[in-house]
């Protein structure tokens, strides 16, 4: 079968398209509530592909398979979606076993590094003297620690989130990378599997575990990304472009999950 | 024979005011806050902690903080400050009178993530020294929250991080529904309270409605915290925040506080903040009073849901 891929497409829905396919039906996932497009990604992963998928969204757990569209919501807090519940999640007891909300998680970050370490704490030097105060871990340490898989995502691509070294580690990557990266930190391997950007996505070189640029967004070269990249980036010989979203996926994209239209803005 | 003089006792209501429920906090206290970034927050004692000009605390907020704890650190209330997240989510990145106090040294923060946050209280309420915890080795967080010790698993050898006790003198909880006894009935999930409730000393819950004992007993499932110590009637007590089963934020006032903060976290001039603090907490003299400068009209509009 030949996918008929869409023509017109924004970034984000091509970034919402890439986070639908990493998606495996049964599993759980947890559904953000403020990053439109991974929340989009997902949503669409679940009505197009994965119909078994357990949906946590803003603390209830639910399948969202016959809505016939998503109203919006925009905070974690927003108890509308309470009425989609199927179960509703106690914050406090997701630490009794985190993967029981999700399999896979989504991390931000102020600041990333080349092996994937991430910071949502703050910029400066001195932490008693920050020049910038960040929003703080939010869960994402303990997440990132429990759940499979992991993805580091940014809104936007330059030279201050991508630096040589974070000021300060919120979330572990790669640890100071090589194939043993994490086990020598004590830690299992479900480090970040890919950093997704405005740009472009890269993935993880198994031997260093390093950054490597796995696909550039149409229209973006792999000059943009190593010009906005404050790190030596991987640059295999062959870079493809990312996939674009089919006719049909940018189809329910539109017409049942992002309504409002976050995604084309 | 049960005699007629065991029927005449009374059971003893807990209903105070938010001015009694304020009076409990001292400076130098710990004390919790209940509720989750833009909902369910208890802010008619908060507003009165604020108008007591109450110092020097320690505050605990939910696993993610909001703008409630970023108007008390703004008023001076605060001197260390216990959470995951401070901000507003798509309202404001990082809260701004937050950021502005940690960028200028004045306040303590116990850096931590929210499954650090839970370990806490879980070991103040089980009176444990600390939780063991495994995410977080390869982090900065054992560095700059030196209470937190990296240490050997005597059982496998491998690295933990010890994550201390923190006990709340006090935890301060917005709900739905209470009955005058202390049997609080949340609407929605109650989002981490049950964990402040678990570990504090003390617990004053303020609800949006007092129900009668009854109404408790026709579904005792649905009490989510028993044997608290206090309960505040309040109604649209949560109030610019969300209220589940009765209202949603008010987007408008929230933005009004984001615009004032921030013109201090950026531009270092306090006084739009300082005129959003006397306009809606020091000159309105108690909460029914706050009511009335926010007015009848907005409160119902954000009924709509």
């Amino acid at each position: 079968m030949t996918r008929e891929y869409a023509k017109d497409f924004t970034t984000k829905e091509l970034i919402a398209t890439f986070i639908a396919r990493q998606v495996r039906d049964g599993e759980r996932v947890a559904v953000g509530a403020g990053l439109h497009v991974p929340r989009a990604g997902i949503l669409l992963a679940h009505l197009l592909y994965c119909p078994n998928v357990r949906l946590y969204v803003v603390m209830t757990f639910t399948n969202l398979l016959k809505e016939p569209k998503m109203e919006p919501f925009y905070t974690v807090t927003d108890f509308r979606p309470a009425k989609w519940a199927e179960a509703y999640v106690l914050h406090d007891d997701f630490q009794e076993n985190p993967r029981l909300v999700s399999n896979l998680f989504v991390v931000g970050a102020l600041q990333i590094d080349p092996y994937g370490n991430s910071n949502l704490i703050g910029v400066g030097e001195d932490y008693r003297h920050l020049t910038f105060r960040g929003p703080g871990a939010v869960g994402t340490t303990s997440m990132a620690h429990y759940v499979d898989r992991y993805y580091l995502y940014v809104q936007s691509h330059d030279r201050r989130i991508f630096v040589e070294k974070c000021d300060f580690i919120s979330t572990v990557g790669w640890g100071e990378g090589g194939p043993d990266g994490r086990r020598r930190l004590g830690l299992p391997d479900n480090g970040p599997i890919y950093c997704i950007t405005p740009l472009c996505i890269m993935d993880f070189e198994p031997q260093t575990k390093r950054m490597r640029l796995a696909s550039v967004h149409p229209g973006v070269t792999v000059d943009d990304v190593v010009r906005n990249t404050g790190f030596e980036l991987i640059i295999p010989d062959v870079v493809p472009e990312t996939e674009p979203p089919t006719v049909e996926e940018l189809q329910v994209l539109r017409q049942r999950i992002d309504v409002e239209g976050m995604l084309r803005i | 024979m049960i005699g007629p003089i065991a029927m005449v006792l009374e059971r003893k209501s807990l209903v105070i005011d938010e001015r009694d429920a304020a009076s409990w906090i001292r400076d130098g206290m710990t004390i919790a806050i209940g509720g989750f970034i833009n909902s369910s927050h208890p802010m008619a004692i908060v507003r009165q902690i604020i108008r007591r000009g109450v110092k020097g605390l320690t505050v605990v907020g939910p696993a993610s903080g909001g703008l409630d704890l970023d108007l008390l650190i703004g008023a001076g209330c605060v001197r260390k400050l216990v959470t995951a997240y401070m901000g507003g989510e798509h309202y404001c990145p990082v809260a701004p009178m937050f950021r502005a106090a940690v960028e200028r040294g004045e306040l303590e923060v116990w850096e931590c993530d929210e499954g650090m946050y839970y370990c806490a209280l879980r070991a103040a309420a089980q009176g444990l020294p600390f939780t063991p915890w495994k995410a977080g080795i390869g982090t900065s967080f054992p560095e700059i929250n030196p209470d937190i010790k990296v240490f050997n698993d005597p059982i496998t050898g491998e690295p933990l991080l010890a994550i201390p006790a923190i006990k709340p003198d006090i935890a301060i909880i917005y709900a739905a529904h209470a009955d005058p006894y202390g049997n609080v009935q949340h609407i929605g999930t109650g989002f981490g309270d049950r964990a402040l409730w678990r570990a504090a000393d003390r617990t004053i819950v303020q609800v949006e409605r007092i129900i009668p004992n009854e109404e408790v007993r026709k579904n005792p499932l649905a009490t989510s915290l028993y044997g608290v110590d206090a309960i505040v009637r309040a109604p649209y007590g949560s109030h610019p925040f969300a209220a589940p089963g009765y209202y949603i934020e008010d987007a408008e006032h929230l933005r009004e506080y984001v615009a004032a903060a921030t013109t201090y976290a950026k531009y270092g001039d306090r006084g739009p903040f300082e005129a959003y603090l006397r306009k809606y907490v020091l000159e309105p003299e108690t909460h029914a009073d706050y009511l009335q400068v926010i007015g009848i009209k907005r409160l119902i509009a954000l009924h709509e849901y």
